[in-house]
C-alpha cells in the first residue's frame, strides 16, 4: 500500500524547508530575513510542486506573513536595527493594491463582454478582411486571439477561438498540416497577446505591483508603449514560424461565422462601457486619471444597472487575485528583511554586463514558466530583480524597470509544453496536434522571443524610460 | 482523474446488445461500458460501480425485458441522487405511447432511439449527452475534447470563466 502520495512529500519537504531556517544561523542575513526565506522555501517549493492549489499557498504566505513577519505577529513586536516590522496591514492590504483593483475591473468587463457575446461578434467582424487563403486567416485569426487577449484571460480567448476553429479543422484533411498550424496559432497568439497590457495576464501584474512597491507607477499608456512593438513583431514571427513549419496544403478555408450583434438596452450598455473603459486606459497618459481608477468605472456601472449581479460577483476568479496578491506581498518581506538582498550579494555581479544579466534573467523566466505556472515563475524572480537594481550591487545603468519588464515579458513567452500554459492544455486536449509538434514550433518561438526581449531591453525600452 | 464515467447497456437480446457494445467501442477507451440482460442486473451494477466511486454518464436501456421493464428502471434512477444527473436514453421498438410519456414526465428522458438505429446515429446521440453530461457534472473538460463534441465543450469553457495563472 502506498503510503506516502507525491503530494504528501512536497507538502513535508516544503515544512521542513520552512522549519531549517529557524535553527541555522547565516551569516550576513538578519534575524527577520530567516524567518522570510522559512517563507519562501515554503512557498517556493508548494509553488513549484503544486501539492495544494498555487492561489493557496499564495493565501498561507500571507497569513504566515502577519503571523511572524508583522508588528502584530509573534517575533518583531518591536523594529530591530536590522528590520523595521511592517504592520499587518501592508500585507492583508496587498488584496486592494491597485494592481488587483486593475484586475478586477478587467474580470468583470471580460465576464460582461463574454455574456453578452462581445468577444464573439467582434471576433466575426474582425476576421472579415483576411478573406479566406489559409495564410492569411491563420494570420487574422492570431491577430484577433492577440488583440482579445490583450484584455481578457487568455485561456477564456483560447477556449472562444476553439469554437471558432474546430469547425474548420473538422472540414480540412487530416493529412493536411494546416490542422496543426491553426490549433497552434490559437494558443501561441493568446500567450504573447497577453504581453500587450497591464490586464493582458496575471505576471505583468506580478511586475507592476512589485515596481508600484518601489513607488514606480507604470501606466496602462506607457506600458502598452513598452509592450506593444514586441507583441507586433513576436506575432508576426510566429505566425511565419507556422507557416513555414505547417504548410497549409488546401488553398481556400470556408469561413462561415454566423451570428448578429445582440440589441437589448443591457447589451448596448456593456459594449458602451467596455468601449470607453478601454479608451479611458490607453489614454492614461493623456488624461492622467489611473487605471485602477478607471477600473471601478465599469464595475460600478455594471453592478448598478444589475448586468453584473450577485452570482456574477461570485462567480468572478478571485483566485487569481489571491494568487497576486499573494506574489506581491511575498516581494515586500523579500526585500523588507534584507533577505533577497542577501540572495543577490552572494553572486559578483559586477562581473556580468548588462547584455548577460538581461539574457539571464530572460531565459530563466521563459525555462520556469515552461514548466511551473507563469505568474509564479514571474513572483519568484521579480524580489531578486528588485533588489540587484535597488542594492546598486549590479552596478550604475542597471535599471529596475528594465529587468522586471524583462521577467514578466519573458514569463509570457514559454510555450513549448501542454502544462506551459492553460492555452496550450486546451491546444493540445483536441488531439489535432501532438506535444512534439508544440515543442518544435515552441521551442523556436521561445528563441526567438529570448532574442527580441534582449535587443528591446538594450535598445527600444531605454528609450522610453529615459 | 480519480472517477470513471460509465455508459450502461441494458438489453435482454444478446444479439442486440452485441451489436450496441460493438457501436460503441470508440467511446471505450474513455467511457468503460457495462452491460446488464434485465433490471434487476443493471441495479447491481450500477449500486456497485456507485459504491466505488464512479458515476454513471449514460444508460441506453431496452423496453421491454424480462421482469421489470425499461421505463420503471429509468423512473427509479431518476429519483436516486445518484443516478438523477444520468442521461436516460430508450433504445427500443416496443414501447408504447403511456409508457413513453411516463419516461419523459417521471424519468425526464432525455433521448428516444427507436430500433433499428444506424450506427452513425446512435454515435451521435451517444457524444451529444455524454457532452451534456459531462458540461453539467465535471470540471475539468479539456479530457473529453478528443472524444466528444469539442465546439461545445470549447463553448461551455469560454462562458465558465476560465483563468490564466
Amino acid at each position: 500500500m502506498k503510503i506516502f502520495s507525491k503530494n504528501h512529500v512536497s507538502i513535508l519537504i516544503g515544512i521542513i524547508g520552512f522549519i531549517i531556517p529557524f535553527f541555522l544561523s547565516i551569516p550576513g542575513l538578519s534575524e527577520a530575513g530567516h524567518v522570510a526565506l522559512s517563507i519562501f522555501i515554503i512557498a517556493a517549493i508548494f509553488w513549484m510542486f503544486e501539492p495544494v492549489p498555487i492561489y493557496a499557498t499564495s493565501i498561507m504566505v500571507i497569513l504566515l506573513q502577519v503571523f511572524f513577519l508583522s508588528k502584530q505577529g509573534v517575533l518583531f513586536p518591536e523594529a530591530t536595527a536590522e528590520y523595521t516590522p511592517n504592520g499587518y496591514t501592508d500585507f492583508i492590504g496587498t488584496l486592494a493594491n491597485p494592481i488587483i483593483i486593475l484586475f478586477l475591473g478587467g474580470f468583470v468587463l471580460a465576464d460582461a463582454a463574454v455574456k453578452y457575446d462581445l468577444d464573439k461578434n467582434l471576433t466575426r467582424i474582425l476576421l472579415k478582411p483576411f478573406g479566406s487563403k489559409p495564410k492569411f486567416i491563420i494570420l487574422g485569426l492570431m491577430v484577433v486571439t492577440g488583440l482579445l487577449s490583450a484584455f481578457m484571460s487568455n485561456t477564456a480567448t483560447t477556449a472562444m477561438m476553439m469554437t471558432v476553429i474546430l469547425p474548420i479543422i473538422a472540414k480540412t484533411e487530416v493529412s493536411d498540416p494546416l490542422r496543426i498550424g491553426l490549433a497552434l496559432s490559437i494558443p501561441f497568439a493568446a500567450n504573447i497577446g497577453g504581453i500587450a497590457t497591464p490586464i493582458g495576464t496575471p505576471p505583468n501584474a506580478v511586475v507592476i505591483g512589485a515596481l508600484s512597491n518601489q513607488g514606480i507607477d507604470i501606466a496602462f499608456t506607457e506600458w502598452m508603449i513598452l509592450a506593444v512593438p514586441l507583441v507586433i513583431v513576436v506575432l508576426f514571427v510566429t505566425w511565419l514560424v507556422l507557416l513555414w513549419m505547417f504548410k497549409p496544403e488546401t488553398d481556400s478555408i470556408p469561413m462561415d461565422l454566423k451570428g448578429t450583434f445582440q440589441k437589448n438596452s443591457s447589451a448596448i450598455l456593456v459594449y458602451l462601457v467596455f468601449g470607453a473603459t478601454v479608451i479611458l486606459w490607453v489614454t492614461e497618459s493623456l488624461h492622467g486619471i489611473g487605471s485602477s481608477i478607471i477600473a471601478l468605472i465599469p464595475v460600478t456601472i455594471l453592478a448598478l444597472t444589475g448586468i453584473l449581479d450577485k452570482d456574477g460577483i461570485r462567480q468572478l476568479p478571485w483566485e487569481v487575485l489571491w494568487l497576486v496578491a499573494g506574489g506581491i506581498s511575498l516581494g515586500i518581506s523579500m526585500e523588507g528583511t534584507g533577505l533577497a538582498e542577501w540572495i543577490i550579494t552572494n553572486i559578483e555581479w559586477s562581473i556580468f554586463s548588462p547584455i548577460f544579466m538581461i539574457i539571464i534573467f530572460s531565459l530563466v523566466a521563459i525555462v520556469m514558466s515552461n514548466f511551473l505556472s507563469n505568474t509564479v515563475s514571474a513572483t519568484l524572480l521579480i524580489p531578486l530583480a528588485v533588489s540587484l537594481a535597488t542594492s546598486g550591487v549590479a552596478g550604475e545603468g542597471f535599471s529596475l524597470v528594465l529587468i522586471s519588464l524583462v521577467i514578466g515579458v519573458s514569463a509570457s513567452l514559454a510555450m513549448m509544453l501542454p502544462i506551459s500554459t492553460p492555452p496550450n492544455a486546451i491546444a493540445i486536449s483536441t488531439g489535432t496536434l501532438k506535444t512534439k509538434h508544440m515543442t518544435r514550433a515552441g521551442l523556436v518561438i521561445g528563441l526567438f522571443g529570448l532574442i527580441m526581449v534582449t535587443l528591446y531591453a538594450l535598445f527600444y525600452w531605454p528609450l522610453i524610460l529615459n | 482523474m480519480d472517477h470513471k464515467i460509465y455508459i450502461l447497456i441494458v438489453e435482454d437480446e444478446l444479439e442486440v446488445m452485441d451489436a450496441l457494445v460493438k457501436d460503441l467501442e470508440n467511446f471505450e477507451a474513455f467511457f468503460p461500458v457495462e452491460t446488464a440482460n434485465d433490471t434487476r442486473e443493471a441495479q447491481e451494477v450500477i449500486d456497485y460501480i456507485i459504491d466505488h466511486g464512479h458515476r454513471i454518464g449514460l444508460i441506453l436501456c431496452d423496453h421491454v425485458l424480462p421482469g421489470k421493464n425499461g421505463v420503471d428502471l429509468l423512473i427509479d434512477l431518476q429519483s436516486n441522487k445518484d443516478t438523477i444527473k444520468t442521461k436516460k436514453v430508450l433504445v427500443t421498438g416496443q414501447a408504447g405511447h403511456e409508457d413513453t410519456i411516463l419516461a419523459i414526465n417521471k424519468a425526464k428522458l432525455d433521448h428516444y432511439i427507436s430500433k433499428p438505429w444506424t450506427e452513425k446515429g446512435l454515435q451521435e446521440v451517444v457524444r451529444n449527452q455524454l457532452t451534456d453530461y459531462v458540461i453539467e457534472n465535471e470540471k475539468n473538460l479539456l479530457s473529453y475534447m478528443q472524444i466528444l463534441d469539442a465546439e461545445k465543450l470549447s463553448e461551455a469553457m469560454r462562458t465558465k470563466k476560465m483563468t490564466d495563472h
